[in-house]
This record gives C-alpha cells, sequence and structure tokens, in this order.
C-alpha cells in the first residue's frame, strides 16, 4: 500500500511543475500533500499527518490559488518548450541511479542507533513537544509574528498614493 | 536499516530532484515556489522515516511541525512580495526582475 501513495505523490509533484495550467498546478500540489498525509498516518505519525493535510493541503494550497486569481490577467509566462521532455528524460535517468544506489545499499547499512533514550522511551507526543522541544516552539511564535507583519507591510497601502486618488 | 527505509529514501530524493529541477528551469514565481514545496515534502518524508527507523517517531513529528510552521510563514511572505513583484512589473517572470542587475 505504501509504493503506491509513494508513487501517487511523486507522480503529482512531478505533474504539479509539468501542468501549464497554474492553477491545476497548485491543485495538483494539494493532493501530492494528501498522499503524504496518508503516508505519514500509516507510519505512526498521526500529529504530522493532520497539520500536512489542515496546513499544507488546506491552508497552503488556498493562498497559491488566491495568489493566482490575484495576477491571473496577465501574468502568464511562457516556459521553453522543450523543458517537460527535458524533465521526463532527466527524471528517468535520475530514478534509475536512484533505484541502483538504493539497491547497492540493501544490506550493507548498520542500524541505526535508537535516539535519545529518554525521548524514545517517552510515547506522549504533548510532553515531547512542551518539554524536549519548547525552544520550537519559541522560534514557531516568532516565525508566525515575522511572517505576519512582512505580509501586513508588504499590503501596507500608500497614504500618498491614496490622497492623490 | 530496513528496505522501508531506502524505499521511502529513494522516493524522498526524487521528490528533491523534482524541486530542483523546476527551480532551476521555470521561469514563472508561482512555479518556483511550487518546486520550494516540492523540496518540502521530500525534507518532511525523509525526516519522518529517519524517525520511525529509529524508534523515536514523537521528535521527528515535533521537528516537521515546526518545519511546516516556518514553511507557511515563508510561503505567505513570498506570496506577498509575488503579488507586489506583479503590481510592478505586470508580469510573473524571473526575466522581468532586473533591476539590481549590474
Amino acid at each position: 500500500m505504501n509504493i503506491f501513495l509513494l508513487c501517487g505523490l511523486v507522480c503529482f509533484s512531478a505533474l504539479a511543475i509539468t501542468m501549464h495550467n497554474l492553477l491545476k498546478s497548485a491543485i495538483c500540489l494539494g493532493v501530492a500533500s494528501i498522499f503524504l498525509a496518508v503516508l505519514f498516518f500509516r507510519m505512526g505519525a498521526p500529529y504530522a499527518g493532520v497539520f500536512e493535510v489542515s496546513i499544507v493541503a488546506g491552508l497552503i494550497t488556498v493562498l497559491f490559488i488566491t495568489t493566482i486569481v490575484l495576477t491571473k490577467r496577465e501574468g502568464g509566462v511562457k516556459e521553453r518548450k522543450l523543458t517537460n521532455i527535458f524533465f521526463l528524460l532527466f527524471f528517468i535517468i535520475f530514478i534509475m541511479i536512484d533505484f541502483f544506489v538504493m539497491k547497492g545499499f540493501i544490506g550493507n547499512l548498520p542500524n541505526m542507533p535508537v535516539g535519545s533514550p529518554n525521548l524514545a522511551e517517552n510515547n506522549n507526543f504533548s510532553k515531547v513537544l512542551w518539554q524536549y522541544r519548547t525552544l520550537d516552539l519559541v522560534g514557531q511564535i516568532c516565525a508566525i509574528f515575522a511572517g505576519v507583519f512582512s505580509v501586513l507591510a508588504l499590503f501596507r497601502a500608500d497614504k500618498k498614493e491614496n490622497n492623490n486618488e | 536499516m530496513s528496505n522501508h527505509w531506502l524505499l521511502n529514501m529513494g522516493f524522498a530524493a526524487a521528490l528533491l530532484f523534482i524541486g530542483i529541477f523546476c527551480l532551476l528551469t521555470m521561469k514563472n514565481l508561482i512555479k518556483l515556489l511550487i518546486g520550494i514545496e516540492i523540496m518540502a515534502k521530500g525534507i518532511t518524508l525523509a525526516l519522518i522515516t529517519s524517525g520511525v527507523e529509529r524508534h523515536n517517531v514523537m521528535v521527528t513529528q515535533s521537528l516537521v511541525i515546526t518545519f511546516i510552521v516556518i514553511e507557511v510563514s515563508l510561503l505567505a511572505t513570498a506570496l506577498a512580495l509575488i503579488i507586489n513583484i506583479y503590481r510592478h512589473t505586470k508580469s510573473l517572470s524571473i526575466s522581468k526582475l532586473t533591476n539590481l542587475k549590474g
């Protein structure tokens, strides 16, 4: 089952960059996020899956669509015609190299040691997030504020222009 | 190291390749952001896979959540910048952004 989800994820990601219509590209990106979220659920990471569905597949897709609608009329950029052909060619070559490299690694890599024992034994997600990764939360709050203030600054109405109008 | 880990890492590398190819070849600013998003997906997949392999998935989940929050903040700023660029140049092409070119 996981292999189908991974294939779907890669296929929709590839479609997102090869589609000429930006709206379809954004929707393909959202669908790829849903595949990734289902994969996270199946791997035993439900919190990451919920964030992936709600924020990446939901909020980011809406942000993309809003931007595309706001810039659609004259913003069309013609990509080179050969880009998609080059992409297919290089992608096939990369997949072949990737396959042979990964095949070479089978049985040759040592087992990974278990991470910090305190964290590995602790199965409570909220405890890990609030006690061991507190600094991350501070960083998240700073990032959110930085994002909000930068968007406010970028969309600030110019008083002189408004008065002239 | 399990085969499952190698398989997921292979697909994460494929996602990174798609994102890098998009960044190198596309001209449209929104397409470039889509490429960055695809690279971010590859990185989150690699992080969660490593966490599962090390039996430490709780920590990697918290890292991924931090990553997603920062990604959204970055994307909102980038999209606001793109709209402003569009208002000034009436185009989404990166080839029009030559004001700072020496």
